[in-house]
């Protein structure tokens, strides 16, 4: 007996997410797609395999639904410059949107260690920074009741780094919902012009580098006795482990789907 | 076989095997490879673009015709596919002699 739903099911549905054709022939493409898979995979189940692993045969026989709906897409006259570029834009768009959100979350991270380590382990200043006379003015009228220039400076840097970086997160969702609107817009022209995994293999790389760099340094700090300002740079590493989560999973499951098992 | 070296050629391949008789997607590739010998393996998926292109040429028409429990598409040549196919069946038939030729005089 066949499971009702199985792995020809998620492939039609991943089909069905990447075709880039009009809504008539994505029917017919899925329900031709179907009958193939749905022979295949009895053939070779008559032929003695598991169920399952007959229809992931199959699956591996048919070709990943990126390379099958991008040859229909080439088939129909293939990417053009415009279509490109949109998909292009609407990559970088995911990840600057993407990117800034991060920088929001990760305000709210450092403001979360300024209350739970104190305001000098998020942007305390390094050991021997001085200020003058006039700056340490300046801190204090902002900041009067923290007795001292020293405190009065974390004060300030604190809410900088709290607020501008909530600032930045505001940007990055006011851009998450421009892409989203775009996308909406853009879903039926698209081509799948762009190679596979193009945003994920970016974000793996870009937020990779960015939490071992700022993890290492504010570790680092830590490690060497000067926990004033780490916390600045874990909050921002630690957001930034999480996006690369994200997108690494992504990248797999992208490779997974390009390469036949 | 290169993949890329077939998509030049599955044009006429195409053709030839539905000149023969009226079929849908799964048969025609299933013949493709086993008159191959499995040397024609492509991803099958790969192959229906092909098809809807050639449809949409004029070389191909197609219909639903009820299968194993499901709709099937049945492919049968038209008479431009026909004649179609008898020009590119001649064109490989002079090119593939004329490589012959050569690799013979050669080897």
């Amino acid at each position: 007996m066949t499971p009702e739903l199985g792995l020809i099911d998620e492939y039609l549905d991943r089909l069905a997410l990447e075709l880039r054709v009009d809504g008539r022939r994505a029917r017919r493409i899925l329900l031709e797609a179907e009958d193939h898979l749905r022979a295949t995979a009895q053939q070779l189940g008559a032929d003695g395999l598991p169920w399952r692993e007959a229809e992931q045969r199959a699956i591996d026989r048919f070709g990943s639904p990126r390379t099958v709906a991008r040859r229909f897409a080439a088939e129909a006259g293939g990417a053009s410059l415009p279509r490109l570029g949109a998909e292009l834009v609407l990559a970088l768009g995911l990840l600057f949107g993407i990117g800034m959100s991060a920088i929001g979350a990760s305000g709210l991270v450092a403001g979360g260690f300024g209350a739970a380590f104190g305001k000098s382990f998020v942007a305390g200043d390094a050991n021997g920074v001085t200020y003058t006379p006039a700056r340490c003015a300046d801190f204090l009228e902002y900041f009067p009741r923290a007795g001292n220039c020293e405190a009065a400076a974390t004060a300030h840097h604190f809410d900088e780094v709290v607020l501008y970086r909530v600032a930045a997160g505001v940007v990055g969702l006011l851009a998450l919902g421009g892409w989203w609107l775009l996308r909406r817009g853009a879903k039926r022209r698209r081509s799948g012009a762009l190679p596979e995994g193009f945003s994920a293999t970016i974000g793996v790389a870009l937020f990779g580098l960015a939490a071992a760099g700022l993890i290492g340094l504010g570790g680092m700090q830590l490690l060497f006795g000067q926990p004033a300002g780490a916390g600045g740079l874990i909050s921002g590493g630690v957001i930034a482990l999480a996006v690369f989560a994200g997108f690494a999973r992504s990248f797999v499951r992208g490779l997974s789907a390009a390469v036949p098992a | 076989m290169n993949a890329e070296l077939l998509k030049g050629h599955l044009d006429l391949l195409l053709l030839a095997i539905i000149a023969e008789r009226p079929a849908h997607g799964y048969a025609i590739i299933a013949c493709l490879r086993e008159r191959s010998a499995g040397a024609f393996d492509l991803p099958e998926g790969t192959v229906y673009p092909a098809l809807h292109r050639l449809e949409r040429a004029g070389l191909l028409q197609s219909r639903w015709a009820p299968g194993a429990g499901r709709s099937r598409r049945i492919y049968e040549i038209t008479a431009l596919g026909a004649e179609a196919m008898q020009e590119r069946r001649a064109t490989w038939g002079a090119f593939a002699r004329g490589v012959q030729a050569v690799l013979g005089g050669a080897l």
